[in-house]
C-alpha cells in the first residue's frame, strides 16, 4: 500500500513558509500531520534532517519543490512542542520521532501480552521487537529505545517492571 | 521516570529466577541472530559457489561446499542449543508456577489448621453440653412460668381431653333416645351413661 499524500503536497507554495499568520499556522498544522502519517506508514521512529530534506517527505520531486531546511526546522519544533519529537543532539540534525505515544505502544504491547497468556513472564527487548512470536504485531521492528519508553510507560502503571542486566534489558509483565 | 519528587518506587517485583529466565534468553536472543547471520552467509556462498562453477573454478567451489557444509553443522548446533536453552526456560517457568501451588496449598492447609484450632473436641463438647443444659434450664423457666402443673394435673388434664372428645364422638350423631326394651342390659347401661354425661358438662362449666 503506498502512502497516501494529502492535496497540499502537490502544491508548490506549500513548500514555502507562508507569511500571514493563520495561513502559516494552517500550513504548519499540515506539515506536521504529513511528517507524522510519513513516519507512520514507513515505520520511522529516527529522523536525520539533512536525510528526511532529501526523501519524499520534504521534497517533491513532480513539481520540483522542497522544503527549506528552515522551515523542517520549524516544523519540528511544532512537532517537539506538541510532543511527538524530541531531539537527539543539540544542534538538532537527528530527533526521535513519536507517531504513537509511548503510552499507546505499551498498552499494544500489554495487549498482545495478556492476549497471548503471559502476564507474568519475562521477555528480552529484542524478543518484543524482533521475536518470531510478534511478527505481524505492529510493534514489531519497534526501535529500542521507543520500546524502552513504553515499557517504562507500563511500569508507571505497575503493568510490568523492566529489568537490567549487565548486558542488555529484558521486561517482565504483570 | 515518576520519581521526580523523591517518591519511593514499590519493591521490586522481579525474582532471581525471573533474571536467570531473563539471562537465558538473552542468550537465545544471540544465538538466534548468530543463527540469522549464518544462514544469510550460507545463502551467499551457494550462489557464489554456482558463480564459481559457471566459470569453471570446480577447485574453488568445491572448497566453499565444504565450508557451507561446515557452517551447515554449526547451524543445526545451534539450532539444538537454542531448544535447549529454551526447554530450560519452560523448565524454570514450570517451576515458579509450581511453587505457587504449593504456596496456596500452604496458606489452604494454615486457614484450615487455625480453623481447627478454635474448633477443638472439648470445644465443641462444652459447647454441646452448654447447649443441652441451655435447653434444660429454658424448659424448667417455662414450667414455672405455665404454672408449675405437676405429673398429676397432667394427667388429669389428659383425662379430660379424652373425655370431650368422647362426648363429642357421642353427641354428633342423633341417637335414638328410646330405651329398646328387648335388652335389660342396654336399659340398665343407659342411666349410667346419662349420668357420666351429666358430669362432663358440669366440668366443662367450670
Amino acid at each position: 500500500m503506498s502512502f497516501e499524500w494529502p492535496w497540499q503536497y502537490n502544491f508548490p507554495p506549500f513548500f514555502t513558509l507562508q507569511p500571514n499568520v493563520d495561513t502559516r499556522q494552517k500550513q504548519l498544522a499540515a506539515w506536521c500531520s504529513l511528517a507524522l502519517s510519513y513516519c507512520r506508514h514507513h515505520k520511522l521512529y529516527t529522523l536525520d534532517v539533512m536525510e528526511a530534506q532529501e526523501s519524499p517527505m520534504f521534497n517533491n520531486k513532480k513539481i520540483e519543490r522542497k522544503l527549506s531546511m528552515e522551515a523542517i526546522q520549524v516544523v519540528f519544533e511544532e512537532l517537539r512542542k506538541k510532543g511527538n519529537l524530541e531531539w537527539l543532539d543539540k544542534n538538532k540534525s537527528r530527533c526521535l520521532v513519536m507517531w504513537r505515544r509511548p503510552e499507546e505502544w505499551g498498552k499494544l504491547i500489554y495487549q498482545w501480552v495478556s492476549k497471548n497468556g503471559m502476564v507474568n513472564s519475562v521477555f528480552t527487548l529484542y524478543e518484543l521487537s524482533n521475536g518470531d512470536d510478534t511478527e505481524g504485531e505492529e510493534f514489531h521492528g519497534l526501535e529500542e529505545w521507543m520500546l524502552l519508553r513504553s515499557l517504562q510507560a507500563l511500569q508507571t502503571d505497575g503493568k510490568a517492571e523492566v529489568i537490567t542486566m549487565d548486558d542488555g534489558k529484558g521486561v517482565k509483565f504483570f | 521516570m515518576g520519581n521526580l519528587f523523591g517518591r519511593k518506587s514499590p519493591p521490586s517485583r522481579v525474582t532471581e529466577q525471573d533474571k536467570a529466565i531473563l539471562q537465558l534468553k538473552q542468550q537465545r536472543d544471540k544465538l538466534k541472530q548468530y543463527q540469522k547471520r549464518i544462514t544469510l552467509q550460507l545463502e551467499k556462498e551457494r550462489l557464489l559457489a554456482k558463480q564459481l562453477l559457471k566459470d569453471g573454478k570446480k577447485e574453488k567451489a568445491l572448497l566453499l561446499l565444504k565450508k557451507k557444509r561446515y557452517q551447515d553443522q554449526l547451524l543445526d548446533k545451534t539450532e539444538h542449543q537454542i531448544s535447549n536453552l529454551e526447554c530450560m526456560v519452560q523448565d524454570i517457568e514450570f517451576m515458579q508456577i509450581e511453587m505457587k501451588v504449593i504456596e496456596g496449598l500452604k496458606v489452604g492447609n494454615d486457614c484450615l489448621k487455625s480453623m481447627h484450632q478454635i474448633m477443638s473436641i472439648e470445644n465443641v463438647e462444652r459447647i454441646l453440653d452448654e447447649t443441652q443444659e441451655s435447653i434444660e434450664y429454658q424448659r424448667q423457666i417455662d414450667e414455672m412460668l405455665a404454672g408449675a402443673l405437676t405429673q398429676e394435673d397432667e394427667d388429669a388434664v389428659l383425662a379430660e381431653l379424652e373425655a370431650i372428645t368422647q362426648g363429642e364422638d357421642v353427641v354428633l350423631p342423633e341417637v335414638p333416645t328410646e330405651p329398646l326394651p328387648e335388652v335389660p342390659e342396654a336399659a340398665k347401661a343407659e342411666p349410667e351413661r346419662k349420668e357420666a354425661k351429666k358430669a362432663e358438662r358440669e366440668m366443662l362449666a367450670v
